[in-house]
């Protein structure tokens, strides 16, 4: 049995209020930055919105699960276990948060209803796999990533696991599912992008043209393409698998950073970029940047996800959530 | 005479050092971003070979976070002590740090790893 706690519901829901509302300069839209602070040495990363309209959130610093209610901005916080460390959280078909939980070298899966938490382990010939982020297939298989050099599948029905050993080793960092189902990781070590078939588990590798770019993170937009978070390089880039071409822009600034990508419901592109301390939108259409830097140095948000009209990420440097509002509220 | 004896049997009856293999073990999560074979170079964290005794943020073809040039700017260099400090909780003791980690709780783990990274003939 796993040990499970609420920490500090009533402190934080005070503290949580959302401390600033200001409008981004120089934006095309009507958007709004609103940040809303969470406990004090977290280090909240990775969010994913929740079916209910709370936001679930990891606490790498302190081993929980938060879940913040952005009515009141409110949160709490779910102990995953001694040592633990998640990385990423994605919401399930059952409704459940599941999370990349490296410190405990296991898959867990938060009840929402009680806050349960169930591990999924690792085999012991997979110990240390940094594991980093998920995505479900439309069976509902479990698809995971670890940065040591892994990947692997996770049935939660049956509770069977496979791990697979990525082909050029360490670096197995971001993942996606495109529309038709097809399964991307990036290797940020591995300066690549790679194609998991999920009737085989192998992977191909796909080589962005720009060398050494440091691959990150995946997103798939609803076409099919996949977008690239180039850490190394400061670019974001974008593979089109139906025809095999590469697209790349450099983000502004004097020493871009491209950390997290999101594709938002609308095709618009969304990275962050620790050089600038901040996150930016991208118009593909257009092929231009709107810029939203935080109001606090070091922000480090290194994840993004969002529902219709919203964007989210964690501040992990600032114990923040932010969210840009892209549509105005009815 | 006595107290000779006992003192011959203190290494016996203290734990045993953290071996070698601890200090590997607890680098194996490291190896992911970092490598001390000071040929290899372009990953996602700096070449570690020879990191204790230098300054922080030395390794001259890394690109580091703004708080680890400030900490280079003003001289400051790894010794023991202060990069065990470090692994207790990084972001502590850098805010702002772009590397990403929950600390190590343990003593012992901390210490068996600086050792590993200090001294060569260990690994």
């Amino acid at each position: 049995m796993n040990r499970r706690q609420f920490l500090g519901t009533a402190a934080s829901g005070v503290l949580a209020a959302p401390a600033l509302l200001r409008g981004a300069a120089a934006q095309e839209g009507p958007f709004r930055v609103k940040y809303y602070p969470v406990t004090a040495g977290m280090g909240s990363r990775d969010t994913t919105p929740a079916p209910d309209g709370t936001i679930w959130f990891c606490g790498q610093r302190n081993g929980t699960l938060g879940r913040l209610d952005p009515r009141d901005g409110s949160s709490r916080l779910v102990d995953l276990g001694k040592g633990a460390a998640p990385h990423g959280v994605i919401i399930g078909p059952d409704g459940a948060p599941w999370v990349t939980e490296g410190g405990q070298n296991a898959i867990a899966r938060v009840d929402p209803g009680d806050h349960k938490v169930t591990l999924f382990r690792l085999p012991e010939t997979e110990a240390y796999a940094n594991l980093n982020t998920a995505v479900f297939d439309k069976s509902g298989i479990y698809w995971f990533t670890g940065q040591s050099g892994i990947y692997g599948r996770l049935d939660p029905k049956s509770g069977d696991m496979t791990v697979f050993k990525s082909p050029r080793g360490r670096g197995t960092y971001g993942m996606t599912i495109t529309p038709k189902g097809d399964i991307w990781y990036a290797s940020l070590a591995g300066n690549h992008i790679a194609r998991i078939d999920p009737a085989t588990g192998n992977a191909t590798v796909v080589e962005p043209p720009t060398p050494n770019q440091g691959a990150r993170r995946v997103w798939s937009d609803s076409k099919g393409r996949i977008w690239v978070s180039e850490w190394n390089s400061g670019n974001v880039s974008m593979h089109d698998p139906a025809d095999g071409s590469w697209k790349a822009w450099k983000l502004p600034g004097s020493n871009p950073r491209t950390y997290a990508v999101y594709v938002d419901d609308k095709d618009k592109v969304w990275v962050t970029d620790f050089g600038a301390n901040a996150i930016l939108r991208f118009d593909p259409v257009t092929e231009k940047f709107n810029a939203f830097p935080s109001d606090k140095s070091g922000a480090n948000v290194r994840q993004l996800d969002g529902r219709p009209g919203e964007t989210w990420g964690g501040e992990s440097g600032n114990d923040r959530l932010v969210m840009i509002q892209t549509v105005a509220p009815a | 005479m006595r107290s000779f004896a006992v003192l011959l049997l203190i290494p016996i009856l203290l734990p045993p050092p953290a071996m070698a293999e601890d200090g590997a073990q607890a680098f194996t999560p490291c190896r992911a971003c970092h490598s001390l074979d000071p040929a290899e170079r372009n990953l996602p964290g700096p070449n570690l070979s020879g990191v204790v005794g230098r300054p922080i943020g030395g390794d001259a073809a890394f690109d580091y976070s703004p708080v680890l040039r400030k900490a280079r700017d003003e001289g400051l260099r790894w010794d023991s002590k202060r990069l065990e400090a470090f692994l207790a909780d990084p972001a502590a003791m850098f805010p702002g740090l772009w590397m990403s980690m929950r600390g190590i709780e343990d003593a012992a783990e901390r210490q068996a790893l600086v050792r590993f990274l200090e001294d060569p003939s260990s690994r």
